[in-house]
């Protein structure tokens, strides 16, 4: 079903791609853009200490703004945009559980190839989940989470773009009380940005 | 209970100040675009105007030459229309339409130096995420931009003036008060501004571009002759230049 419905997206892109307009974003200071990002997340047990095989899809709207105009001249040349992003986490296993977060985020694109634009993204900031207390774990609801990944955002249209990437995830409270192993976990996502 | 309420107030209002608080934004231009506009246009009587045709138009961005923008022509045209110095504006690549009469040719050259302050800006959007945007009204990020435009009339008669008119601006901005229409606005203002400095400059010499201010130069047609050279000597019958081969004592 969801193989499906990511082909028919798929699709639906690559038509909107051959009927649009050709020419290049322009993505200059100013420019916002609006995301929604869908993953799933996947456990990394780092230590013997960690049995907890917590797994479940995430979604993830965001917003950023473009604080540069792009940076050097080489295949770096880049642009710097901030912004913040919800996290919500539907914990599957091992108990079905929930977790919100909110994290400002930094990322850098990479505009040398035009509409193929890979970037690299790290965020951080507060995230509370009912999961915490009830594994071996985390012993707080209250905890942090930080994020660092990679992407690719391919522009259908010069004003939206379809990602694609990867991030690690990790949880924790930040030694607020203990124990406090952290979560750990892989998150492939992908989704749809819209640029104005 | 009341710390409680008193908990989300205290985060409603900081929530409303961060967002009110940092959406502003504010241009400088240096000089500024007003007030000048109407001191630019001038009454000369339609029989006294010429044409002005626009022979180069160079543009420069940071240093580097750019593409000719057809927009930026327009605007500096329209500049030039506003004053009625001129009968009729001729744009690249046109000539005026019977040949002879009494033009002035415009040689333009328009160079833009933007400075994003790209670096400043990253550490700064940093230390803002970092806040978690807290810091966002307090926080301000910059954008400058100058234009400087010269611009050069030969008139019919081959005398050459220059004018030079430069105007520079900085967009002041909070981080959500961010968005490319500033640039727009700052890049609009600046160019005015620069733009009224030079037709004020120009429009001093308004006699200067008057048809009666100096005759057609003579076009009487002359007849030049044009002779087929003798041929050059061989090189053997060069004269034999002595050439001294003994060593330098």
């Amino acid at each position: 079903m969801s193989f499906r419905f990511v082909l028919i997206v798929l699709m639906s892109a690559l038509a909107v791609n051959a009927q649009a307009a050709e020419g290049s974003p322009t993505i200059t200071v100013g420019t916002q853009e609006v995301g929604l990002t869908a993953g799933y997340m996947l456990p990394h047990r780092l230590t013997a200490d960690h049995t907890t095989k917590q797994q479940g899809p995430a979604l993830m709207p965001s917003w950023m703004m473009t604080l540069t105009n792009p940076l050097g001249d080489s295949r770096l040349r880049g642009q710097v945009s901030i912004g913040a992003e919800m996290v919500y986490i539907q914990f599957r296993e091992p108990i079905l559980t929930h977790g919100v977060g909110f994290t400002p985020k930094i990322k850098y694109t990479f505009v040398a190839l035009d509409r193929i634009r890979p970037y690299a993204e790290f965020a951080g900031g507060p995230f509370w989940t009912d999961l915490g207390g009830r594994i071996p774990e985390e012993s707080t609801q209250f905890n942090f989470v930080l994020t660092a990944g990679v992407g690719v955002s391919w522009f259908i249209t010069p004003q939206t773009s379809f990602n694609v990437g990867y991030r690690f995830h990790h949880i924790s409270n930040a030694g607020t009380r203990y124990p406090n192993l952290g979560l750990n976990a892989s998150l492939p996502f992908g989704g749809f940005s819209f640029y104005f | 209970m009341m710390l409680h309420l008193f908990r989300w107030t205290l985060l409603g209002m900081v929530g409303i100040a961060t967002t009110t608080l940092g959406c502003t934004r504010w241009i400088d231009v240096i000089p500024s675009s007003t007030g000048q506009q109407e001191s630019a246009a001038q009454s000369i009587p339609s029989d006294e105007r010429v044409p002005l045709v626009m022979d180069t138009f160079r543009m420069q961005q940071n240093g580097a030459p750019q593409n000719p923008s057809s927009e930026v022509e327009r605007r500096i045209l329209n500049t030039v229309q506003e004053t009625r110095l001129f009968s009729t504006l001729i744009p690249l690549g046109g000539s005026p339409s019977s040949p002879g009469e009494k033009v002035v040719v415009a040689r333009i050259t328009f160079d833009e130096t933007i400075d994003p302050h790209s670096g400043t800006s990253a550490w700064k959007g940093f230390v803002i995420g970092a806040s978690l945007f807290l810091l966002s009204p307090v926080i301000e990020l910059d954008y400058d931009y100058a234009a400087q435009a010269s611009l050069e009339l030969e008139r019919w008669d081959g005398q050459v003036k220059r004018y030079a008119a430069r105007s520079a601006g900085t967009v002041h901005y909070n981080l959500f008060g961010a968005t490319p229409i500033m640039i727009d606005e700052l890049k609009g203002q600046v160019t005015e501004a620069c733009l009224n400095e030079l037709m004020t400059q120009l429009v001093l010499d308004t006699n200067l571009y008057m048809a009666s201010s100096a005759p057609l130069p003579d076009t009487t047609l002359r007849t030049v002759t044009v002779k087929a050279r003798k041929p050059e000597a061989a090189p053997s019958a060069l004269p034999i230049i002595p050439v001294s081969t003994a060593p330098v004592p």
